[in-house]
This record gives C-alpha cells, sequence and structure tokens, in this order.
C-alpha cells in the first residue's frame, strides 16, 4: 500500500499577510525545488532515469565506445558521437510517442495528412490504454497492502474470456461488445481471486502465487491458442479466430484515418479510473481496503473480515486486468490473438501503478507516459533497443521507490512529515 | 510479519492435527480410487514400463507390466488413506504421506512412460534431475542467506538475469569459461548489493525494490542483448567441460551404476552446486558469523545489543549471497552451452524461492526441495520431448510452476520464516 505520509507543501506565498515575514517566491520555489517531496521526487526521478539510460546508450554503441579509446588525444570526438546517439535516440523516442517533425515537414509540401501528424500520439493512447487497467489493478491491490504483480496472468484470461464471447456469439453490436467486455472482465477477476483465496486460506504470498499463475496462463493461452476451438480456421500459424465486426471496440479517430488505432477502450479506462477513484474514496469496500492495507490488525480487530477483503480487493483488481484483456482482444481489429499481443503490459501495470503512486489520477499520467516510452521504443527500432522503454521503467520506478536514494544522490533536504514511501508486506 | 499468526499457532497443533488426518485420509482414499479407475478405464492390458540403466550396464532392464502396477500403487494409496482415516499415531502421519505420495508418483511415472516404444532411462533421467535442480538450489541458498540475515530476497530472477548475460558475455570477452563464471558471480553480487544498501542505508521496503529489481534486470539484459548483437563475438554459445572428473582421473567412479552417471558424470556446477549447499549449512549453523547472521535475522535489536552492526552485516551478508544468485545465473548460459536470451530464466528465480520455503530456510532442506522440483523438471521435460499424447506439451511445462502453487500454499503458513525477516533496522527505532 501506500502509505502516504502526508508531505505538506510549502505554502504558497499569498499576497497581503504580512508580506514582510514571509521569503520572496523565487527563494520558497527554490527550497520547493531542493526539497525531497513527493513531486520533485518524481520530476528528479525522471531525470535522473533518462540520464542512466543515455549513459547505457553511450556505453553499449560499439562506435561511441571506439572514439572514447582515443578521448585524450581527440576528446571532441567522443563527446560528439556520445551526444549524437543519446539526442538521435531520445528524438526518434519522442518522434514516434508524440510529434514527428519531418511529417509537419512533408504536410507542408502536401505529402502527408493530418492522420499521420497524429499517429505518433494515437500510437502512445493506444498502448497507455491496457496500462491505465493494469496498473489500475496493481494499484487497487496496493491499497490493500496487496502486491498484485500477476495482472499479466489476469490480462491473460481476460483476453481468453473477451474472445471466445467475441468469436462464438452473434448478437448486435449494442449487446455483443459489452458483454465481450464483461466476459474478459468476469475471467480476469475469477483468476485474480485465486492468490486472494490463497492468501486468506493458506497465507501463501500473493507475490510468489501469482507470479506462479502468470506462468500458467502464459502457457494455458499457448494451448488454447492451439485448440481447434479457438485456432483459426484460415490460417496455420497460432493465431486464433477474429473476434466478430459486433464485438470490436469503435476507433475514436476513424473518423480522420482508419490507420489511428487508439478506439473506444481508451474512455472505458478513464470510466474505470474514475470508478476506482470512488471505489477507493467514497465506498464502504473502499474504506475496508484502505483500512486492511493501512494497518490489518488494528481492522480486523474492528471487526473487519481480512480473508474476505483480500479476495474482492484481487478479484476486482483481477476483473480490472482482465478489462486490459479485453481492450486488446476486442481492438486487435480483423486478426485474432497470437501469443504475442499481451506484450508484457501486466508487468509494466507494476512500474505504472508505482509511478502513479496507486492513485486513480497518478495511475492515469503514469501510463500515458510509458505508453509514450513504448510507441516511441517500437517505432524507433532497430535505431533504439526496443527494451529501452522496459529499462527506463524500471530505473525511474526504482527511483520512486527508494525516494531515500534520489535525496542522498541529489542532497536534497527532507520534506516536513517524511518521505513518501510504498509498502508490501513480506512473508 | 507473520509472527502473530506463529505465536498463536502450537495452541492448534492438536485440534488441526486430527482434522488433517481426516481430510487427508479422503484425499488419498480418493486419489487412489480414481487411480485404479482410471487405469482400468483408459489403459490397455498389453502395456508395459520398461525401466533401464542407459549408460552403465546398457543390457540391463527391468519390465513391468503397467496395468497391475498402476492398480498395485493405488491400492497402497487407498490404503494409506483408509490408514488416517480410521486414525494412526501422530508421528505416523508423515510416514503414510510419504509412502502415499511416492505410490502415486510411481505409477503415473509407470502410467506416462508405458507408450509404445518409451523407456524409463533411468541414469539419463536422475543425472537430468539433478543438473535441472541445479538454478533451485543456488537461487534458494542465496534467498536462505539473505532472509536467515533478516532481509527478503524477491530479486533472485533478477540475479540470475545479470548473472547469465554477464556470465556467457565474460567468456566471449576472455576466452575462458572460468572468467566467466567469475564474472557471473560478480554481477550477481553488484546487483544484490544495490538491494542491500536499499534495504540497510535506506529502508525502503524489500519486496516491492525486489520486484522492481527483476524488472530492472530484465530490461538491462534485454536492452544490452539487442546492443551487442549488432557486434559479433559477445553473446555466442560458450560451455563448459561435459564432465569435470574427467581430467582428474576418477573417471571409474563414473562407471558405478545409477551412482556414477548421476553424481560423478556431470559439469562442474553441479559438483559446484552440493559443495555449496554443504558450506552454507556449514557456514550458518557451526560458526560464529551462522550465529551473528541468524540472531541478526531473528532478533536484530538483540543483536545489536551484544555488538553486532546489524546493518553492516546484512550488507555483506546480502552481497555475498549475490555471488551464488549470481553464479546460478550462469547455469543458463554456460553450464548449458548456450547463447543469452531475452528472460531465458522464466520465473525460475521465483520457483527457487518456493524452494527456499519449501526447505525451510536451511540449506539441506533446499537440497532435498530442489531435487523434487528438478526431478519434476526433467520428468514434464522428457515426456514433453517423447511427445507423450496423454498430456499437452504447454501443461507438463507447467508442471514446476503449479507444484510451486501448491507448495507455497500448502507449506506457507507451517514453515516458519526467520523473525525479522523484511523488517528494516533502524537502530533508532528500538
Amino acid at each position: 500500500m501506500t502509505t502516504e505520509t502526508a508531505t505538506p507543501t510549502p505554502e504558497p506565498p499569498e499576497a497581503g499577510e504580512r508580506p514582510d515575514k514571509r521569503p520572496p517566491f523565487m527563494v520558497l520555489f527554490g527550497r520547493y525545488l531542493t526539497e525531497a517531496n513527493s513531486v520533485m521526487v518524481t520530476v528528479y526521478s525522471l531525470l535522473l532515469a533518462f540520464l542512466i539510460g543515455a549513459i547505457l546508450l553511450i556505453v553499449s554503441d560499439e562506435t561511441v565506445r571506439g572514439t572514447w579509446s582515443y578521448f585524450f588525444s581527440r576528446p571532441t570526438d567522443a563527446l560528439e558521437a556520445s551526444w549524437q546517439v543519446v539526442s538521435n535516440s531520445y528524438r526518434a523516442l519522442f518522434e514516434g510517442a508524440i510529434l514527428n517533425f519531418n511529417t509537419i515537414d512533408r504536410m507542408a509540401a502536401g505529402t502527408a495528412e493530418i492522420g499521420d501528424l497524429l499517429r505518433p500520439i494515437s500510437q502512445t493512447l493506444t498502448y497507455a490504454t491496457p496500462l491505465i487497467f493494469t496498473g489500475l489493478a496493481v494499484g487497487l491491490a496496493f491499497r490493500a497492502g496487496l502486491f498484485n504483480i500477476g495482472a499479466q496472468g489476469q490480462m491473460i484470461f481476460g483476453m481468453i474470456g473477451a474472445l471466445i464471447v467475441g468469436f462464438s456469439l452473434n448478437l448486435p453490436a449494442i449487446l455483443h461488445l459489452p458483454l465481450a467486455v464483461l466476459a474478459g472482465a468476469v475471467a480476469g477477476a475469477a483468476f485474480g481471486a485465486v492468490p486472494g483465496v490463497l492468501k486468506a486460506t493458506t497465507g501463501a504470498h500473493e507475490v510468489i502465487s501469482s507470479i506462479m499463475l502468470n506462468n500458467i496462463a502464459g502457457l494455458f493461452l499457448v494451448w488454447a491458442i492451439g485448440t481447434s476451438f479457438m485456432h483459426s480456421e484460415t490460417r496455420s500459424e497460432l493465431v486464433t479466430k477474429p473476434v466478430e465486426d459486433s464485438a470490436s471496440l469503435p476507433l475514436l479517430l476513424g473518423f480522420v484515418d482508419d490507420g489511428l488505432r487508439v478506439n473506444l477502450a481508451l474512455l472505458i479506462g478513464v470510466a474505470a479510473a474514475v470508478f476506482v477513484w470512488w471505489l477507493l474514496s467514497k465506498s464502504t469496500f473502499g474504506y475496508r481496503i484502505r483500512a486492511v492495507g493501512f494497518n490489518e490488525h488494528a481492522s480486523s480487530t474492528a471487526g473487519m473480515n481480512i480473508g474476505r477483503t483480500y479476495v474482492t480487493t484481487m478479484s476486482v483488481a483481477g476483473g480490472l486486468a482482465g478489462l486490459a484483456g479485453a481492450a486488446l482482444t476486442l481492438g486487435v481489429g480483423s486478426g485474432g490473438i497470437t501469443t504475442n499481443t499481451a506484450l508484457e503490459y501486466g508487468f509494466d501495470g507494476i512500474t505504472v501503478a508505482l509511478l502513479g503512486r496507486a492513485n486513480p489520477g497518478g495511475i492515469i499520467a503514469a501510463a500515458l507516459l510509458f505508453g509514450a516510452l513504448k510507441a516511441g521504443a517500437l517505432d524507433a527500432q532497430p535505431d533504439v533497443p526496443v527494451d529501452m522503454s522496459t529499462l527506463l521503467q524500471a530505473t525511474i520506478v526504482l527511483f520512486i521507490a527508494a525516494p531515500a536514494l534520489v535525496k542522498a544522490i541529489l542532497r536534497l533536504r527532507a520534506p516536513r512529515g517524511g518521505l513518501v514511501t510504498l509498502e508490501a508486506k513480506g512473508w | 510479519m507473520a509472527t502473530d499468526t506463529q505465536a498463536t499457532a502450537p495452541a492448534h497443533v492438536d485440534e488441526r492435527a486430527v482434522v488433517r488426518h481426516l481430510k487427508a485420509g479422503i484425499v488419498y482414499a480418493a486419489i487412489g480410487v480414481l487411480l485404479a479407475a482410471g487405469a482400468l478405464a483408459f489403459l490397455g492390458g498389453d502395456r508395459e514400463t520398461v525401466f533401464t540403466l542407459d549408460r552403465t550396464l546398457t543390457d540391463a532392464s527391468w519390465t513391468l507390466p503397467t496395468l497391475p502396477t498402476v492398480i498395485a500403487m493405488a491400492a497402497v494409496v487407498a490404503a494409506c488413506g483408509a490408514w488416517m482415516l480410521l486414525g494412526l499415531r501422530r508421528g505416523l502421519f508423515k510416514l503414510a504421506s510419504a509412502i502415499a505420495v511416492a505410490a502415486i508418483v510411481f505409477a503415473l511415472i509407470s502410467w506416462s512412460v508405458s507408450e509404445p516404444g518409451m523407456v524409463f532411462r533411468a541414469e539419463s533421467i536422475l543425472a537430468g534431475a539433478v543438473f535441472l535442480s541445479l538454478p533451485f538450489i543456488f537461487g534458494a541458498l542465496s534467498g536462505v542467506v539473505c532472509e536467515r540475515s533478516g532481509v527478503i530476497n524477491i530479486g533472485i530472477e533478477g540475479q540470475f538475469l545479470m548473472g547469465a548475460f554477464t556470465g556467457v558475455l565474460v567468456a566471449n570477452i576472455t576466452g575462458n569459461v572460468y572468467a566467466g563464471m567469475l564474472g557471473a558471480m560478480l554481477a550477481g553480487a553488484l546487483t544484490t548489493m544495490l538491494l542491500a544498501m536499499l534495504s540497510t542505508k535506506y529502508q525502503v521496503n524489500q519486496v516491492v525494490v525486489g520486484v522492481i529489481l527483476n524488472l530492472l534486470a530484465l530490461g538491462f539484459t534485454s536492452f544490452m542483448y539487442d546492443q551487442l548483437k549488432k557486434t559479433e563475438g559477445y553473446n555466442s554459445a560458450y560451455g563448459v567441460p561435459s564432465n569435470a572428473l574427467d581430467g582428474i582421473g576418477l573417471g571409474f567412479l563414473a562407471d558405478i551404476p545409477l551412482v556414477g552417471p548421476v553424481l560423478f558424470a556431470q559439469n562442474i556446477f553441479v559438483y559446484v552446486g552440493l559443495v555449496a549447499v554443504f558450506v552454507v549449512w556449514f557456514l550458518l549453523f557451526r560458526t560464529r558469523w551462522g550465529l551473528r547472521t541468524r540472531s541478526v535475522g531473528e532478533h536484530p535489536a538483540a543483536a545489536d545489543s551484544m555488538g553486532v552492526a546489524v546493518n553492516r552485516l546484512r550488507f555483506w551478508n546480502v552481497t555475498a549471497a549475490g555471488l551464488v544468485s549470481g553464479f546460478g545465473g550462469a547455469f543458463f548460459t554456460l553450464a548449458n552451452s548456450l547463447a543469452f536470451t531475452k528472460n531465458m530464466t522464466a520465473g525460475l528465480g521465483f520457483v527457487a524461492l518456493a524452494v527456499m520455503i519449501v526447505g525451510r530456510w536451511n540449506p539441506l532442506g533446499v537440497l532435498a526441495g530442489a531435487l523434487i522440483f528438478g526431478f519434476a523438471s526433467q520428468m514434464a521435460e522428457y515426456l514433453d520431448v517423447a511427445g507423450n499424447s496423454i498430456v499437452p506439451g504447454p501443461f507438463l511445462q507447467m508442471l514446476p510452476y503449479v507444484v510451486t502453487l501448491v507448495v507455497v500454499a500448502g507449506l506457507i503458513g507451517r514453515a516458519k520464516a526467520p523473525a525479522a525477516d523484511g523488517v528494516p533496522y533502524n537502530p533508532g527505532d528500538k
């Protein structure tokens, strides 16, 4: 859970009230910048991670390493080559994720259309969509003190559930699509409940059981795709039947360009985030989740059923991850799903939830950032290794999870109320 | 965290033991009946199970008629179940369970190997089981050292990846496989050093950081893999000699039936692994360092008041444990003569954690647990390669994970972790 050890931010200077005793705005702002509060820790984590990424790009590049070997005779070569490789890589990430400057030029020349300009953003949103769901799945469990690293497996079962309803039924879209989405959520919830039940009844730690279930789900998917029930009737490789058009998620920007893949699932994701926010802060169930996460013994004494809270929290989390699976399956268009469709959205959900500090709003922002990284890294291949995004994500959240490290590296001042840290329980 | 439940556990032991007997009895009796019924329904009377010693005495073979064997084993299982239902002395419960489980395993093996053309190559399979238990041995030993000193090491998977990657990289650059092993150990130690620093100096949550370190190792090795594959000669397969004892004139030991191929004709990783188990056991339970380590993991405040520098000891123990898990990582590349591939450890680092729990945080228990897991993996692989028709391949590959799940669910409540496991120690908090 996130112990939101409240970090009161320094109050903004307000005019009128004893202005003579208040330090000027710039001083306060400077103090804010050098303090290890949660906002600045996030900012510095991002900067440090990109710095480390840059160093790795330099070290691992063959030609750049060559120029460093004669650094003392001609240092400009090494510095120039290093700058080249780093700026090219990060520029490629940016162009693949947000805005490609070449497209603007091509538009001016009349060889590109508005759809081409929007494509990077559309890709970012497309990759961010499943991350919103899996991030919520991990984040919600975090609030109950559970470390749900099983989002990957829950998502895979969501994919299977949505797929089966998607291709086997023949209904009008108004019924078929919601039903398929619901099937994904239900399948994910059922699979997600397993680590919860195991923890409640036997005390098995959810980290180990959900990792094992991830592996089991992955292998199950391999098997399921090969069965005659699910395997594509027209293609020989490992791919499933496509879902019916009536169960496909409509494109949001289809009226601009058919190639813009961002679809309705993005809006469902935002709705899910709002739902989780409501659940956590306005409902009795959410109160129970937070209470158990904050102190399970006190909650137990207060009459809450800890085991049942674990099970229900994990099912809701599983359901959210299942929605990610539904979004993937129902959003691929005319092709079926393969063993690669899941990518690592489930594992990325962990980093999204950590960066978003298990808050629905933060999770959306983190999902957008990591979606952009993913879109950029996939677009920039082979110039930038595709795992650049995983590396950057892991580095960012390492700093987020260890604010004391950021504080020590940059010699920041301790904020009032202490550092914001994330907690999960041991055995 | 689990300390509170364990403190109250002894009061329930008597009551629960009786209940377990009833449950277990019903389960075993049911398994026995199902097994016999299944055998009668699906197993042809002409099936035979052949056991051979395939490396030393190649002529020797034993043939059992499968159907009667399976039914006899089913009868044993059912009898054990009935014995538990009728009641037995508490000391005998473990024995009855062990007999029943062994009978189930033997019945399943006889059944699955009875496909026409299949033979149970006892020596190859057992040797393979020992070999495949190695990642679990190294990973779990690393976990034992960390957790005995009070730090949860959930990042074994990441140390494996770093070891696997660095091992093959260093071996390629230096042209020396032993340098590669050393490199793997250092890479593992550097990874755990980060965990050690974060969990002692910065007191962060060890489970969260462990999972992040796994992701970081995955991202780092995959990134470097992509970068280095642009140039030849950094990630070529680099193997160790297949039998380390060949060179030192102990070859005659390898000719002993059954024992020889299993213990004396293996590559160097097996010997290091077996020795490491006993070394770690000796260090933990027979030396001053071991006593201090265990006290730091059980009651750091008491250790501190006796003059042990808790966080410093934890730091160096966790760092040293990385040497072991890093070496375990080299298993995936060097011991198997494979080049590095992305995420090649496939979750086995977490299985190693389960092995540590099965072994009850004791190196000797770890060895036993690892051998069971190694055997399960080897059987799955053997049946998968042999084209077994009963169970689809993906389900066979699930076996180690399913066993882990069952073991963790069945044992963790009863296996007792070191009391201060995962709790950062801050001298000022006393």
